[in-house]
């Protein structure tokens, strides 16, 4: 039997009796050539892996020589060359060093792996009177240089993660340097070795219950590896998969999801037990992080930024807690402690019986993953097996390895990573990258994007069904479990069922093709669906490897972004809805372009014909309401001129940011507005009432009763930006871009109601605005409409009328006062009829 | 031994992969890379604004054959990624002076 086939079950046990025949050709070369010459004052102390009696095949002995002082090591010197010869005759890898119990107890840069590998010192043979003085010296030692220890502990440490990355995904691993690996393991036991020594008694290792299943299966894969390779090596190859699989009776596929189970909970371990270590050593560290603790609520306090449950019961009776940790965690950044993550743990059974049955969860879990640290609240989350225990579906991932040679992570790691690469999408400033963090930052509920992307992949797990019929069918199950609306649900079937079709055409049509983008746009059906898709399948692709997303293939990936817009944007009009279901859907429906379908909701249709027979009464019915970070107006009026321009002057005027307009205008005149912005100010949110008076407000003004210049002229004006920042207004026509309308530039300083001056201008001259596309530069507003004129483009002699028009109402607005509009903003407002 | 130099269009990576090894062509190195022959970029019109697309991304195969093989491998290549239209790309045929495999020191054809 070999040994890697007895340490199949019980490696620890092999690696002892590996220790004790080592042990004695020790003590035999110790006797026959070193104890007759100093029969006092030097004693042998194993040391490294040697003195923790786990000596792996082919791994050096270490081996400290205690000498009671230099002048008596220095006349041994022929008899210590003699012991070593021997032990190097009889094959072991000697690694010696000669001190004296002094210098074993100073610390200097020279010698500081001496100190940490005298943590696991082992007496062999000799005096034990110099022993003792080491033992009565050693105590004080590591307890007096507590921290210099650790800093220089958790520097090395940093730095070998570095060197892997800071990751222990890796598709050859290195089982002892890498994160996660056997060096981490020990980084355990010396850190709280050292913190518990006193000055007085020498702490010994401690055993760490929770990594013993950890423990076992790395020393079980290097004990393989050593006997494979016949020498003392740790990279598990794609070869050594193959072997160490064979040995153990395994698939390579299960020896890695083995070891990227142990990796994970020695990764995470060390991490913890480092930071806990690496605050403590730092005070001034740890006051910066408790000036953290203001941040601590009603249900959780932050100290040494870690999280802690205030009442640690109230969890076990009030199991939704857990999706206000996630929140705490997604707005303030922060990780568990321990002691939370432990009482977690705890209850994970209960909080995965509660969720079992149908909650509603997905407004609290939506307002966690629109939030800045939602990539982390998710890893946390995940790591601690609480998102499991609301989504079971996310075992079938669990550690799954993919094996071919681009896939660097697990499934599930490629998940979290995927999540994360989106997250970290703001910070995004280089082109072509920054492109995909403006779309980002145009999505109404990015919340949706990060759901799509925990499941996109949950079917890998179900290996007889295709992955992603097998990611829809689970994802329905949790959707319908968290009582996700069906909105939602819908956007979030459709980007699992398509999120390989981006790449795939990326990979397998010509772009310049118009069939490719007219594919896609079949796919895709609006603006909306293919910035999502874009975003996911950015995310996706970068999630593989780190790198993959190079800027070529972010650029190829933007190219066909931009030609599926256009072809999306290109003539919307042209298909018409002809008859619809019942004849009262009939009469609202018909004329609406085609897309209107695509882009509505059967409830939405509801709410539009429920608006519809009010606005018959009243002239225009109003709806407001609030879908996660913006809020969205939709309005049913008959078509009147300055419709587009009086709704955007009453948001103005309310010191709201347009984000988005839609309008579709039916045979019979009726016009369904629909407005999406932002509130920067949370007037809406703090002013419960304000929604109500915008609502009257907006009536009033289509309506005619309310004069909107009257109410922009009430919003406060702000200091305009210095001569030098102004912004000088141009005006630009072109008659190419579109098939079937002029388009008009204007760039001009951002302003509360600009919008409203610009839209009323090109109204008051008998135009209509096709589309309107909204840009905002810092105070620099770039926005395009498209604008007919009798259903025409505009002729020549028109286009010189309203250059003068719109340059005459830009500049002799005054010192315009800069934008109530922030950040990127845009309309696509498409004007049909 | 000559070294055969090809660019061509992105989505025809894969076809052109198959075709060589359907000749019992498997080694070549493959690179990312961006540049613009006849076809010289364009212009999208984003959001009223318009994009510069000068260099368009293209992809590069390089290998290495025997000269009695160079005919055919080149035929194959062009075949495979030709679609008729500009920007289909460009081959380039180098002499090779020596070819040297790293591992046993085999020289010449048979280091291919």
């Amino acid at each position: 039997m070999t040994t890697a086939e007895k340490l199949r079950f019980d490696p620890a046990r092999g690696l002892e009796d590996r220790t004790l025949a080592v042990d004695a050709q020790v003590l035999s070369a110790w006797q026959g050539r070193l104890a007759p010459a100093v029969p006092a004052a030097a004693a042998l102390i194993a040391v490294g892996g040697y003195g923790r009696r786990q000596l792996f095949p082919y791994s050096d002995i270490d081996l400290l020589l205690l000498f009671a002082s230099d002048k008596a090591a220095m006349a041994r010197k022929e008899e210590i060359a003699a012991f070593l010869q021997q032990l190097w005759d009889a094959g072991l890898r000697v690694s010696q060093s000669v001190r004296t119990p002094a210098e074993c107890a100073e610390l200097h840069d020279g010698n500081i792996e001496l100190s940490i590998s005298l943590l696991d010192q082992r007496y062999l043979a000799g005096d034990a009177t110099v022993y003792g003085t080491l033992m009565e010296k050693l105590p004080r030692f590591v307890h007096g240089q507590r921290d210099a220890l650790v800093r220089h502990l958790s520097h090395i440490t940093r730095e070998r993660h570095t060197r892997f990355n800071g990751t222990f995904h890796h598709l050859e691993p290195n089982i002892k340097e890498a994160p996660g690996g056997l060096r981490d393991l020990q980084l355990v036991s010396w850190l709280t070795q050292i913190t518990g020594t006193t000055p007085r008694v020498f702490s010994p290792p401690v055993h760490v219950p929770e990594l013993d299943e950890a423990r076992r299966f790395l020393f079980s894969v290097r004990t393989c590896l050593h006997e494979q390779a016949r020498r003392d090596s740790n990279v598990l190859t794609f070869d050594a998969q193959e072997w160490v699989a064979e040995q153990m009776g395994l698939e390579e596929t299960a020896v890695m999801r083995d070891y990227f189970r142990s990796a994970r909970a020695v990764h995470r371990s060390a991490l913890a037990v480092l930071e806990t270590e690496e605050a403590r050593a730092s005070s001034l560290f740890a006051q910066f992080r408790d000036r953290r603790s203001r941040v601590s609520n009603a249900d959780f306090t932050v100290a040494r930024e870690r999280v802690y449950f205030r009442s640690p019961q109230q969890l076990e009776a009030e199991p939704e807690l857990f999706l206000r940790l996630m929140q705490f965690v997604a707005r303030h950044g922060m990780r568990l402690s321990l002691e939370a993550e432990q009482r977690m743990a705890a209850q994970l059974p209960a909080v995965r019986a509660h969720f079992l049955s149908p909650h509603p969860v997905w407004p609290a879990l939506a307002e966690a993953l629109a939030l800045p640290n939602a990539a982390l609240a998710l890893r946390v989350a995940y790591e601690t097996g609480a998102l499991t225990a609301l989504f079971p579906e996310l075992e079938r991932i669990d550690c799954l390895v993919i094996r071919d040679f681009f896939h660097r992570y697990t499934v599930d790691e490629h998940t979290l990573v995927a999540m994360q690469t989106l997250a970290d999408l703001p910070q995004q400033k280089t082109a072509p990258v920054s492109s995909f963090a403006g779309l980002l930052s145009e999505i109404e509920q990015p919340a949706v994007l990060m759901f799509a992307l925990l499941f996109h992949d949950v079917g890998k797990g179900a290996p007889r069904e295709g992955h992603v019929d097998a990611s829809l069918r689970l994802v329905d199950r949790a959707m319908e479990r968290i009582q996700m609306p069906a909105q939602q649900c819908e956007t979030i079937r459709f980007l699992i069922r398509h999120h390989l079709e981006m790449c795939a055409t990326m990979n397998g049509r010509d772009p310049f093709d118009p069939a490719t983008a007219r594919h896609l746009a079949g796919i895709v059906g609006t603006v909306e669906n293919l910035q999502r898709l874009t975003l996911v399948t950015y995310a996706d692709i970068s999630a593989v490897n780190p790198t993959v997303m190079t800027p070529w293939r972010a650029a190829q990936l933007w190219q066909l972004y931009l030609l599926t817009y256009n072809e999306l944007t290109r003539e919307l009009e042209s298909e018409r809805i002809e008859k619809a279901g019942s004849p009262e859907e009939s009469a609202f429906l018909e004329g609406f372009p085609k897309r209107y379908l695509r882009t509505h909701t059967e409830a939405d249709i509801a709410l539009h014909m429920r608006l519809e027979k009010e606005s018959r009464a009243r002239g225009v019915a109003v709806d407001l309401e609030k879908l996660g970070s913006v809020y969205r107006v939709t309005l049913v009026t008959i078509d009147r001129p300055f419709l587009f321009a009086t709704v955007a002057g009453t948001l103005s005027s309310f010191g709201m940011n347009i984000l988005k307009a839609e309008a579709f205008a039916n045979r019979h005149g009726t016009v369904l507005d629909t407005f999406s912005f932002a509130d920067p100010l949370r007037t809406l949110e703090l002013n419960p009432t304000e929604a109500d008076r915008l609502r009257v407000t907006i009536e009033r003004a289509v309506l005619g009763r309310t004069d909107v210049k009257q109410l922009l002229r009430s919003r406060p004006r702000i200091a305009p930006p210095s001569r030098k920042a102004r912004i000088e207004p141009a005006v630009h026509f072109d008659d190419q871009a579109s098939q079937s309308a002029t388009l008009i530039q204007v760039v001009a300083e951002d302003r509360p109601g600009l919008l409203y001056d610009i839209a009323s201008t090109i109204s008051s001259l008998g135009a209509s605005i096709d589309v309107v596309l909204i840009d905002t530069e810092a105070h620099k507003a770039i926005d395009v409409f498209y604008v007919t004129a009798e259903r025409r483009k505009l002729t020549a002699t028109k286009q010189e009328e309203l250059r003068q028009a719109l340059l005459a109402a830009l500049v002799g607005h005054g010192g315009p006062p800069p934008a109530s509009r922030s950040g990127s903003t845009d309309s696509d407002k498409q004007r049909a009829q | 031994m000559k070294k055969i130099e090809a660019i061509i269009q992105p989505f025809k990576l894969e076809p052109v992969k198959e075709a060589l090894q359907n000749i019992g062509i498997d080694g070549m190195t493959i690179t990312e890379v961006r540049g613009h022959g006849r076809q010289k970029g364009h212009k999208e019109v984003y959001r009223g604004q318009e994009y510069n697309v000068d260099l368009l991304p293209k992809m590069k195969i390089e290998l290495v054959v025997a000269d009695a093989r160079l005919n055919e491998v080149v035929q194959t290549l062009t075949t495979a990624a030709r679609t008729g239209k500009i920007g289909d790309g460009k081959v380039f045929v180098y002499d090779v002076a020596e070819a040297i495999r790293i591992r046993n020191d085999d020289r010449g054809e048979t280091a291919l």
